[in-house]
């Protein structure tokens, strides 16, 4: 008995070693181990046996099989190990290198910059409960100017130089034009904004352009106050460029509110301690804000004395050029992908 | 504009407030300073001298080398002027001496000689544009003396007003107005430079007739004669003042009517009383083809909205802007006529804007001046003269025509409501000082105030208890009042569908087609479209274009699409940008009368040498755009003869919804690519927003998994050439329900295939919802779309 169990490991071993492949090992698992495996036939006929001889023999069985299985483990290394390398060998690539056939074509697309902040903008306010509007390029002088108390011949015309189309109206000089085609449509309580592009009749060089970018913001309610002003551009501002902003109001003109202000925020390159970039003042002009003008209430069928309103207008071109350092706003109509690729 | 606090001291005393605190006050509370300017600051080291001997410069013919004495002192400079003279006291700008930020005085060689300094011209002083020569001061002037202290009058700080800042406000366009203003800021009494009391000395010595005929162009207009007037240059005084508020001397009595308008705002004018006619003056609107010279020497063309001044025979000025050639005082005028009248802003508006005089008088006027500045003005006027020229005298009294006196303006509103509008809780007493510091009149009664707004803040400026707001606000300081979020409802936004799905396209072309979205201008112009072949003259047009190459409002996205690919395409060997923006139809209207717009989304493909038709690129973003926008029911149809010039005619496609075109997929026609010199190959998609937006969207939902297999079934079909693989797959389609999908496994053109014939092979897959197919089924269904095939003229390769 004790002779088999020899002969089984001695012919087990000897094929173990000549094993070319790990299937190899595996049929000689299945000969050896298996459920119907030589060791596991004389392990099974143990129960015939005496119980002095069976412990003897049930042990030894035991030792065999182990040694059989640390057997197949060890060759089963080796011969991974080697596959591995042949792998290595046959199937090697410089990995190094891009997908072929792509390593010219750019692999994501990208949003205009104006585009990216135009959403993000949007987010902020839709997540702060306002909805967002729209309207004609081409605008009506009604809208762009009259219902904005800017009536004909009105000296504040002059601040917002205008291309006339030939039937009489024009290209809208702000998205302030939106104002009153929103309260036409809702009624209030509402809080809207309407980002879009505007016009000017303007020569370009690097700090002017002809057609930029706006993004008007209105919220009627009732006892709206500079106070809840200051609150919404805070917010803006702090959500814009992630951190705190210190800002000032100073009075500034437009007809369509009342009291109007300028929206100073603290310098971004010096924080407030002067540098060129202000030059030297600490204040960078941001943005033109006010209570809206309870004429423009009246010109959108909305009665004054029971509402008030607060209204802003943001030049995006110049806030992505503040944030990356733009230093000409023709830019971005370029269509330069060098330019866009950056963003 | 330029603010003197020279001047401004003379109405508020401000001598020890720096001037960088005045401006910081005034920019926070009323309007925009742009800067703070020192004038003649180098007028400190420039030193009275004595030249003690002029002697020809060795090497120079036009230099001379000279000795001076400065009372401490012994200098030598070399001169290149030709005046001064052995005894002269000279202004010397010692060593050191700053000009220019990029002009100081240094000790230096001049063609071998030693300078130490430099003899001063006045116009290099900036006391006037003489530079004729070494200005020669006074012979009793002391030595070493600094100009500063000799010529007191130049030494000045001015502060820089954005004019935009004040476009609604007519008191701030002169000095009072800023005087008011900072004595309200800084909690001081304001003086009025106006001596109302001299009038009462005036009396009707000779006659002056005032006639307006227009009431609503002019509603006031004053007149004062004066006599024994003689012409001469302004003292240094007025000089200085005048020069330090951006004006040019010119002489006394000009310099006076400059100064007041600047001091107290209301434009003036002089008219040389021998040169009128009569002694009527009327103000009127100008005849049918009436003529008036101006000052400026031009002659224009009047129009019947122009006010004009007249004498009896013809008109003497365009009313607010200019006065006339005719009546021009000059050197030897001694009798005076002075005007300071009100008109109509936007008469004088339209008038300085179409004869292009945007005068200072112009400007003032048409922000709708107080009428109450007329009276002040000549009074003031006359003021200067007397000073001036003391044997002066008003031989009228103020001829004053005031047909229709400006009502007052009251405003009444409460304290509660301008808290409220501020969101600040500011005490009663506050409110009060600050409008009363601001020189309006409040009558406090039960609940509100009843606020009589002064004259000059009432011809538009304030007007409605909003105004009010504006000016507490404003003194009190909006940086007083602290950020409170609004309490309201907290309900979520109402969707704009539009604009969310404008976002969801350019996210899907940038996120899943990897492209580029550029921006382009909304203009296009002749020469673009002629390199389209569009030129057809559709586009609305500007009436007043920046240029040729942007007269007009694109129809379509493509002519400024095809100028980026010609750009791009110096730089990159391929690309994908895609523009989505507006284009504007003239002759189709929307509501309100306006060229209708229509959203577009344009997108380009470029390669330098493209491999494979670059076409399927651009069809495969439409695909990929469409599927994620869950488009429902849309086809594309190969098109070849309804196409733009710019489309090439053998790989063009329409895409359409609901039988309705949606837009195109195709290449650049070769010839256009030639003539916009675009090397390489562009494809274009060109699509409808709005359709995309309004077709019908596939509806998601659960259906039950196939439980019973595939069956594929491939076939090989010889078909010509110049024929479709989807007209095949529509034959195949139709032939049962059963046919699950069809595809195009692969092309072949060439041998032994016939030349104009190509062998495509498809592989149909056939499968039941319902079994599993029987072989007898199959064989059916098989033998089926073979005879199918071949009944239109495919047969089996």
């Amino acid at each position: 008995m004790e002779e088999k169990l020899n002969q089984i490991l001695n012919k087990a071993k000897e094929t173990i070693l000549d094993s070319k492949a790990l299937e190899d090992l595996e049929e000689i698992k299945v000969r050896v181990l298996g459920r119907k495996g030589e060791l596991t036939q004389i392990l099974r006929g143990l129960g015939e046996l005496s119980g002095e001889i069976r412990g003897i023999i049930g042990k030894k069985a035991n030792e065999i099989k182990n040694e059989i299985e640390a057997a197949i483990d060890y060759k089963m290394n080796e011969l991974q190990d080697a596959r591995i390398s042949q792998l290595l060998r046959d199937e090697f690539i410089d990995v190094t290198l891009n997908a072929p056939g792509t390593t010219r074509i750019p692999s994501r697309g990208r949003l205009h910059p104006i585009s990216q902040i135009q959403y993000e903008i949007e987010d902020i306010f839709t997540s702060m409960g306002f909805v967002i509007l729209d309207g004609p390029e081409v605008e009506t002088d009604y809208y762009n100017f009259e219902a904005l108390n800017i009536p004909k011949h009105h000296p504040a015309r002059d601040m917002q130089d205008t291309f006339w189309t030939e039937d009489g109206n024009l290209l809208r000089t702000h998205t302030s034009a939106i104002q009153v085609r929103g309260m036409e449509k809702l009624s209030p309580p509402f809080r809207v904004i309407g980002p879009g592009r505007v016009f000017r009749y303007e020569a370009t060089d690097a700090s002017h352009e002809n057609t930029f970018y706006q993004v008007e913001g209105m919220m009627v309610d009732r006892n709206i106050s500079v106070s809840h002003l200051i609150f919404f551009m805070k917010s803006l501002l702090k959500e814009i460029f992630q951190r705190e902003v210190t800002i000032r109001l100073r009075p500034g003109y437009f007809p369509f509110v009342e009291p109007g202000f300028e929206l100073d925020i603290h310098c971004l390159i010096c924080d407030g301690k002067g540098c060129s970039v202000c030059k030297q003042s600490g204040w960078v002009e941001l943005l033109p804000c006010g209570l809206v003008h309870p004429n423009v209430l009246k010109y959108g069928n909305i009665d004054p004395e029971q509402w008030s309103g607060f209204a802003f207008g943001l030049g995006l071109n110049r806030l992505v050029m503040m944030r990356y350092g733009i230093n000409d706003i023709r830019h971005f109509l370029s269509g330069d992908i060098r330019f866009l690729n950056q963003f | 504009m330029w603010l003197s606090l020279n001047i401004i001291n003379t109405m508020v005393d401000i001598k020890d407030i720096p001037a960088g605190e005045i401006a910081a006050k005034l920019t926070m509370s009323t309007a925009e300073i742009d800067g703070i300017e020192e004038m003649n600051p180098f007028l400190k080291t420039v030193i009275s001298a004595k030249i003690l001997k002029v002697a020809q410069h060795p090497n120079a013919d036009k230099l001379t080398i000279v000795d001076l004495d400065t009372g401490a002192e012994k200098l030598r400079v070399v001169c290149g002027a030709p005046n001064h003279r052995e005894g002269d006291i000279v202004p010397l700008a010692t060593v050191g001496t700053r000009f220019t930020e990029e002009f100081t005085v240094k000790k230096t060689k001049i063609r071998g000689e030693e300078s130490s300094g430099m003899l001063c011209s006045e116009k290099e002083l900036g006391l006037s544009d003489d530079h004729s020569g070494i200005m020669i001061l006074p012979s009793d002037t002391p030595l070493g003396k600094p100009l500063s202290e000799l010529y007191p009058d130049w030494i000045d700080t001015r502060l820089e007003i954005d004019n935009k800042s004040i476009t609604h406000r007519p008191d701030l366009w002169c000095h009072a107005g800023f005087a008011r203003e900072i004595a309200a800021l800084f909690e001081r009494s304001y003086k009025s430079p106006v001596d109302t009391s001299l009038a009462d000395g005036f009396a009707d010595k000779e006659t002056l007739k005032v006639v307006i005929e227009n009431p609503d162009a002019s509603p006031r207009y004053c007149g004062l004669c004066v006599k024994n007037i003689r012409i001469e240059e302004s003292p240094e005084w007025l000089k200085a003042r005048v020069t330090a508020i951006g004006m040019r001397p010119i002489n006394n009595i000009v310099d006076i009517t400059n100064y007041v308008m600047c001091e107290i705002g209301e434009p003036m004018h002089a008219f040389d009383r021998r040169k009128l006619n009569g002694d009527t003056i009327s103000v009127r609107m100008a005849r049918k083809d009436e003529k008036l010279k101006t000052l400026d020497e031009q002659e224009h063309d009047l129009l019947q909205e122009d006010i004009v001044i007249a004498d009896q025979k013809e008109a003497i000025a365009l009313a607010g802007v200019m006065g006339g050639g005719g009546s021009e005082i000059d050197d030897n005028t001694s009798e005076i006529v002075l005007e300071a009248a009100n008109f109509n802003p936007v008469n004088i508006r339209k008038t300085a804007n179409r004869f292009n005089l945007r005068t200072e008088a112009a400007i003032r006027f048409e922000k709708s001046l107080d009428p109450e500045l007329c009276t002040s003005a000549i009074i003031r006027c006359y003021d200067l003269i007397k000073q001036l020229i003391p044997e002066a005298e008003a031989v009228t009294r103020i001829v004053d025509t005031y047909p229709v006196k400006s009502p007052s303006v009251e405003i009444r509103t409460t304290t509660d409501f301008i808290r409220k509008k501020l969101g600040y809780d500011l005490p009663d007493g506050r409110i009060q000082s600050i409008l009363t510091s601001l020189g309006f009149l409040i009558d406090k009664r039960d609940n509100h105030l009843d606020i009589t707004v002064p004259t000059y803040r009432a011809t538009k400026d304030v007007s409605i208890p909003d105004d009010i707001v504006e000016e507490v606000g404003r003194i009190f300081g909006y940086d007083n009042i602290p950020e409170t979020p609004p309490f309201v409802p907290c309900t979520p936004p109402v969707i704009n569908t539009r604009r969310s799905f404008e976002r969801r396209v350019k996210e899907i072309l940038v996120r899943d087609c990897c492209s580029i979205e550029v921006s382009s201008y909304s203009f296009v112009g002749e020469d673009l479209l002629n390199s389209l072949e569009i030129n057809e003259d559709k586009e609305l047009r500007l009436k007043n274009p920046l240029s040729r190459e942007q007269d007009r409002l694109r129809r379509s996205l493509l002519p400024n699409l095809l100028k980026a690919v010609e750009f791009n395409a110096r730089f990159q060997e391929e690309f994908h940008i895609f523009e989505l923006g507006r284009v504007y139809f003239k002759k189709e209207r929307n509501s309100d009368e306006l060229a209708s717009e229509s959203t577009r989304i344009s997108g380009a493909f470029y390669q330098r040498d493209a491999a494979t038709p670059l076409f399927y690129s651009s069809k495969q973003t439409v695909l990929n755009l469409l599927s994620q926008l869950e488009v429902d029911s849309f086809t594309l149809q190969p098109e070849t003869v309804k196409l733009p010039p710019y489309a090439h005619p053998g790989r063009s496609v329409v895409l359409k919804i609901r039988g309705s075109q949606a837009g195109m997929i195709f290449e650049v026609h070769p010839r256009i690519m030639k003539k916009l010199d675009i090397k390489g190959t562009a494809a274009i998609y060109d699509m409808d927003m709005d359709v995309l937006l309004n077709a019908d969207k596939r509806a998601k939902g659960f259906s039950e998994l196939p439980r019973f297999p595939d069956v594929p079934f491939e076939v090989s079909v010889l078909a010509d050439k110049q024929s479709y693989a989807g007209a095949l797959m529509d034959i195949i389609i139709k032939t049962s329900p059963l046919v699950k999908s069809v595809e195009v496994i692969s092309l072949y053109e060439g041998k032994p295939i016939p030349e104009d014939k190509k062998s495509v092979s498809l592989k149909i897959i056939f499968s039941s919802r319902e079994k599993t197919l029987s072989t007898e089924e199959i064989d059916k269904l098989q033998k089926n779309v073979v005879a199918e095939l071949s009944k239109y003229g495919f047969g089996l390769r």
